[in-house]
């Protein structure tokens, strides 16, 4: 490669509404560049949901397990003085009787509880609430999957989200396939924090429809270029008088690169877990336009070598 | 009065339409009231075409500020956030020492508390709203989260709270949640003290997974499953797939509804005016959508009303 910007180019397959294919389009987008030859990691920042390690065959993972900090209470010390409780922005702090009760699902970690205890009765020990998993998929470094999983039960996906993104920008990659969770709120935004491009991942429909304008605004208020990716398109999907999905594109100033047509056979072999990209000529065409834009779109901030 | 929740783990499996299917399906016989639980991409209220009556801004947390010109750059506030969300902006604003990166900010106030010339300050931010909005099939509360807050569990809160009060004056016997995909902090907020989990799920490996682990939080949470199997005939498969994991787990399945294009047109077939019911017996995926909500119905015995 002949990089000149030692960063990887970093995508984000994002959407608002879920099941639009974000993770077909992650998965096979991410298989497709490291087939020709580029250094790719793959991360599955759909905590709640993992799904990317359904799709391939991978050598062994190395696990690292999330810790975020839970505050223990020193009952000899405490005297409930309540400037903990006063002090945490979360409610996760409250005075029982003689002592303070600490609720873990609150708590951010952001230690300023200990900082503000006049007796530093607070102090703060590591507790589990999932894991990253990173495995090599082809040769080792040339397709690297990078997987977060929450614990059931636990709340604090973002920190996850940040774990994982954190590993996978260790594995020296030219591109980072972001595959990322549905929706607009923290964890979405910790997925997709600093890509230099999102791929939104839609379908023309009403609900469809819908999302992509919250995702649109979410991709504009943190100035990242966006750019759509249809799935399913119906067959009027290419003349603009038919498809709502091009007017407002068209209206928000987004272009949509490629689109992928509703395919049963597609539907059928994503459901067995399988890649479709050697099945299909369309994805594949779909994908190297994606592609193609992407260098091109990122060109200005990175050169881009061919491999 | 019974609360249902519908939800999936995987997004997209179809919780907004199966919820709005049922409400039709149900309005028949019993008095619903509804919830979109969904507070990141609400759809239910475009599903059942809802006219909204009043939204009331959801406070949300807060986001630090830092006065450049009161800050003396001596970088206490740097070391204290946990988040990485000071930086310094460098040459890009050469008389800035230290900004705030809102979008990284949790709004917990170390910076605030560890600055010596109190150049920090917190300003509180619009987390979304709460609204509350009618439907021909009964009235609905639902939430829109503003981009980026981490406050949707405490909206969905908000929002079934609104909708508990809907189905309180309007003795309904039912109040239908239509949940969040995940199974983070909306999707325990939304299901937690229902009385049944619906899960819709898909024949896909995906689908299976994510079913999975949202079953697992439903039984840590102590609420019932059951399962509806959507696009049932997509992956022969998957759907055994999907059919073994119920027995393996003594979950009831109590629908299979096939992938049919009348269940897409249902909704604006409705908006025409066409009755629910002559929609319902007209093509084997709403019929079957129809068919799984009297089981759950006769599951949870709901009074007729």
């Amino acid at each position: 490669m002949t990089d000149v910007d030692a960063r990887p180019i970093t995508v984000a397959v994002a959407s608002g509404k879920g099941g639009t294919g974000k993770t077909l389009v992650a998965t096979n987008l991410a298989w497709m560049l490291a087939r020709e030859g580029r250094l790719v990691t793959l991360v599955d920042c759909d905590v709640q949901a993992p799904n990317d390690h359904l799709f391939f065959e991978t050598g062994e993972a190395q696990v690292t397990e999330v810790f975020v900090p839970h505050i223990e209470v020193d009952a000899e010390r405490c005297t409930a003085c309540g400037a903990c409780r006063d002090a945490c922005a979360y409610g996760a702090l409250r005075v029982l009787g003689s002592t303070v009760m600490v609720f873990d699902e609150l708590c951010h970690g952001c230690g300023l509880c200990l900082s503000v205890c006049p007796q530093l009765a607070l102090t703060e020990t590591p507790r589990r609430i999932g894991e990253v998993r990173r495995a090599d998929v082809l040769a080792p470094g040339a397709l690297v999957l990078v997987g977060g999983r929450i614990d059931i039960g636990e709340v604090r996906s973002p920190e996850v989200v940040r774990v994982a993104r954190e590993r996978a920008l260790r594995e020296h990659a030219d591109v980072i396939v972001l595959d990322t969770p549905p929706g607009v709120a923290c964890t979405a935004v910790a997925s997709v924090h600093g890509a230099d491009l999102l791929l939104l991942v839609s379908e023309d429909t009403p609900f469809g429809l819908h999302d992509l304008r919250l995702s649109i605004d979410l991709a504009q208020e943190l100035g990242i270029p966006a750019a759509v990716m249809e799935n399913r398109a119906g067959p009027m999907a290419e003349d603009p008088s038919r498809s709502m999905l091009e007017t407002l594109c068209f209206e928000r100033g987004v272009p949509i690169w490629a689109r992928i047509p509703f395919d049963r056979r597609i539907a059928e072999t994503y459901a067995r877990g399988g890649l479709v990209l050697d099945e299909s000529e369309r994805v594949q065409r779909a994908l190297a336009d994606v592609a193609d834009a992407m260098w091109r779109q990122v060109g200005a901030t990175h050169e881009v070598g061919t491999p | 009065m019974k609360t249902i929740v519908v939800a999936s783990g995987k997004g997209g499996t179809g919780k907004t339409t199966m919820t709005a299917l049922f409400a039709h399906a149900a309005a028949g016989t019993s008095r619903i009231a509804l919830a979109d639980a969904d507070v990141e991409a609400s759809n239910l209220p475009i599903a059942l075409m809802a006219q909204p009556v009043s939204c009331e801004a959801f406070a949300g947390g807060s986001v630090a500020n830092i006065d450049p010109g009161l800050c003396a750059g001596c970088g206490a506030c740097i070391r204290a956030c946990r988040f990485g969300a000071i930086y310094t902006p460098g040459e890009a604003d050469p008389f800035t020492p230290f900004a705030v990166d809102p979008w990284s900010c949790e709004g917990c106030g170390a910076c605030a508390y560890v600055c010596a010339v109190d150049a920090i300050s917190l300003e509180h931010l619009q987390a979304g709203e709460a609204c509350t909005a009618t439907s021909t099939v009964g009235p609905l509360a639902f939430g829109q989260l503003a981009a980026g807050q981490d406050l949707s569990g405490r909206l969905v809160t908000e929002v079934r709270e609104r909708a508990s009060r809907l189905a309180e004056e309007s003795l309904a016997d039912v109040l239908l949640i239509d949940g969040p995909p995940g199974v983070g902090c909306p999707t325990i907020a939304a299901i937690t003290n229902t009385d049944q989990l619906v899960a819709i799920a898909e024949p896909t490996v995906s689908g299976a997974h994510d079913l999975g682990r949202l079953a697992d939080l439903a039984d840590r949470l102590g609420v019932p499953v059951a399962v509806v199997l959507n696009k049932s005939d997509l992956s022969a498969e998957g759907a055994d797939q999907i059919r073994a994991m119920c027995r393996d787990r003594g979950t009831p399945l109590l629908g299979e509804v096939p992938f049919d294009p009348a269940v897409a047109r249902f909704l604006g077939q409705l908006a025409c005016g066409i009755e629910p019911g002559t929609l319902f017996a007209s093509s084997p995926g709403l019929k079957a959508a129809a068919d799984a909500w009297v089981r759950i119905a006769g599951s949870l015995e709901l009074a007729r009303a």
